[in-house]
């Protein structure tokens, strides 16, 4: 029976799993989070249960599928108020790399309240018990009918949370590597990065919430404009979601011949394509196409 | 009088959602239909959305527990079309991967099992062993769970001296703790009392169902793609298959864990054997108009895939089946007779995966 408590002897959080089609991924590492002593969730004061009815947080995982879309509403609304939601994993955000199927209705936030994210696919349990403290930050304030805390500060990623080199945690662009060839778009399965053509050059952007960090991008790309972090801490807000943005933009410079805007060739690339540059690819990287084939026609063959 | 009750995940304890429909007398099971599609995420409609590459990426989440299956047998299939012959090197690594993820899922399997009959702290110390591999997974491809390991081609990963050193030496590590899980699992009074003749399927009906994978080695058909069809290293491996007779809880877990130790052993002979050589072709291939047919033992068993191209990069067709189909039909043979009480037990022990049965 809820008897009155003061802060020391509250009685734990229930923790209610919702699966919305996951390819299950994120519940394995939930399970971890429950039964591996190091993550404990009880540290957090909390505590899983299999009933909605005695839960404060729901953990969701998955994409919403057309199937599941009702039943998982149902038992979200079987969490009683003031409930706190948490989306595990890139998929219940933005699809993931589920995203445009016919058989997917989300993304979650579509339906119901989301309250934090946590991006990952799937996340490091670390950062889903990160993601739950920040929940049962949120959820005290919504009992005392306080305004929300400033977002709680993450916990450190050092420590015994720390993780082994080579991590995959968020990608980074450096734009003065890039070449636009957009390989990098090309194979990414969520459709996390895209190239918008502006004025002032190539826009790069890639949304962390719907990245598997798969890091195929960094892998196909050839002038390593894109490198895996090990920033894998990432756990925020929801409405900070699209605030998860890696952005560059390719400046245009104006060809050497003609003055037409063009993309410069990196020194990355042309390390690739010729091992050694020299004044004369220099030179011809500032034309133009056009100018360059110009080149071509009035310059001596070889 | 017979009745009908439906069964949903909070009462089968499954990380998945599954329902049942299941005919009851008294307490006793009858009848058996499973609802499916829950985790339907119209993959096959996806992958022609997506183009070669993408897919190596989406189908590694058709199901996270046989994560690594899914993207190499995709890639052999591939491989085959385009006419690559793969480095050896890489052939060892995609085996490594996948004798890794094998460890991994199998124990996961067994703590679950344990959970079910109400073993707490077996539970949590299988999940404790279990998570060395989790963080020989992380330390080694960077999660816990995808490992990104694949590319047209060959591996994306590499294991320089020290990181072979340091998986050698995570699998020693792992040698005593599945000895003493196996012999908990095989001589527990308790636990035998708990899987021993529970859920039985004979090896008669076992061949009928055409089960694949642990579920049909404990039911002592010794089928096993890795010695029956070789691919990749595998034909330069020695592979122990487990195999058991009982056909029931038992006898599945039993061979799982047998399997896990036996993973550990092939992941030893790959370091000793494996070749030093690039990981990867250095070129992106042209993939020709074609058709192939791509098989691998995933952890739940035999995994197939289909792969059909045009000459784009754009599959004309991709299919596959997936071993927990196959291993469905036989849960109402192994539950006819069983106490509705048993149903978690039994349904877990077929290890079953919705999220690729569902996709
Ligand atoms: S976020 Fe990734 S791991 Fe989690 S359910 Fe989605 S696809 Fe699976
Ligand atoms: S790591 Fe790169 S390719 Fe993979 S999902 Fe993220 S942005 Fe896309």
């Amino acid at each position: 029976m809820e008897t009155a408590h003061n802060d020391t002897s509250e009685p734990p959080l229930g923790l209610f799993r919702i699966n919305a089609g996951s390819c299950n991924g994120c519940d394995v590492e939930l399970a971890a989070t429950a039964a591996v002593s190091r993550f404990d969730v009880e540290r957090l004061g909390c505590r899983y249960t299999e009933s909605p009815g005695e839960a404060a947080i729901v953990l969701i995982t998955g994409p919403l599928t057309a199937r599941v879309r009702e039943k998982a509403l149902r038992l979200h609304g079987a969490v009683p108020e003031p409930k706190v939601t948490v989306a595990v994993g890139v998929c219940p955000v933005s699809g993931g790399v589920f995203r445009d199927s016919y058989a997917v209705a989300g993304p979650v936030d579509a339906y119901l309240p989301v309250d934090v994210n946590v991006p990952g696919c799937p996340p490091r349990p670390q950062a889903i018990v990160a993601g739950i403290a920040e929940a049962v930050l949120l959820w005290k304030a919504r009992r005392d009918g306080v305004p929300p805390p400033t977002a709680g500060s993450l916990p450190e990623s050092g420590g015994e949370n720390a993780a082994p080199a080579g991590v995959r945690g968020r990608m980074r662009f450096n734009a003065a590597a890039c070449v636009g060839c957009r390989m990098c778009a090309h194979v990414c399965a969520g459709s996390a990065i895209r190239f918008d053509e502006e004025e002032a050059g190539l826009r790069f952007t890639l949304w962390h919430n719907s990245c598997a960090f798969c890091a195929l991008c960094a892998h196909y790309c050839r002038t390593g404009a894109l490198a895996v972090t090990e920033e894998w801490q990432l756990a925020h807000r929801h409405e900070e979601q699209y605030r998860l943005v890696e952005q560059g933009v390719v400046p245009r410079l104006p060809c050497a011949g003609c003055g037409e805007p063009l993309l410069p060739v990196p020194p990355e690339l042309l390390r690739v394509a010729f091992r050694e540059t020299s004044p004369e690819i220099a030179r011809l990287t500032a034309l133009c196409p056009e100018c360059r084939q110009k080149e071509s026609i009035g310059g001596t063959r070889r | 009088m017979s009745r009908t009750i439906t069964l949903g995940p909070r009462e089968v304890g499954l990380e998945e959602p599954m329902y049942f429909r299941v005919e009851v007398e008294g307490e006793t099971v009858t009848g058996l239909d499973v609802v499916a599609g829950q985790v339907h995420r119209g993959m096959e409609h996806l992958v022609m959305k997506r183009n070669l590459y993408q897919n190596i990426t989406l189908l590694e989440r058709l199901c996270s527990l046989c994560s690594n299956s899914h993207p190499s047998t995709f890639c052999t299939a591939v491989e085959e079309i385009a006419g690559i012959c793969i480095p050896a090197r890489a052939e060892y690594l995609r085996a490594i991967a996948d004798e890794i993820k094998r460890i991994s899922s199998h124990l996961f399997n067994c703590a679950v099992i344990a959970h079910i009959v109400g073993r707490g702290t077996l539970f949590r110390g299988v999940m404790e062993t279990r998570e060395i591999m989790q963080e020989t997974k992380e330390a080694i491809y960077g999660n816990r769970m995808d490992l990104a390991a694949n590319c047209i081609g060959g591996v994306r990963y590499d294991l320089a001296p020290e990181s072979a050193a340091f998986l050698g030496r995570e699998m020693e590590r792992m040698k005593a703790p599945l000895d003493e899980l196996y012999r908990i699992y095989a001589t527990d009074a308790d636990l035998t009392a708990r899987t021993e003749g529970v859920g039985v399927l004979p090896r008669r009906d076992a061949v009928a169902c055409a089960v694949v994978g642990p579920v049909a080695r404990a039911s002592g058909v010794a089928y096993d793609v890795r010695t029956k069809s070789p691919y990749g290293a595998y034909d330069r491996l020695r592979v122990e298959v487990a195999g058991e007779g009982a056909g029931d809880v038992r006898a599945r877990t039993l061979v799982r864990l047998r399997e896990a130790r036996e993973s550990v052993s092939l992941i030893e002979q790959c370091l000793a054997q494996m070749p030093a050589e690039p990981a990867c072709l250095d070129t992106l291939p042209e993939i020709p108009a074609g058709e192939a047919i791509a098989k691998s033992e995933a952890p739940r068993g035999e995994l197939i895939y289909y792969l059909n191209t045009d000459g784009t990069d754009m599959p004309a067709r991709l299919k596959w089946r997936v071993p927990s189909y196959m291993n469905w039909d036989a849960l109402a043979v192994m539950l006819k007779g069983e106490k509705v009480s048993a149903i978690p037990l039994v349904v877990n022990s077929i290890d079953p995966c919705i999220s690729c049965t569902d996709r």
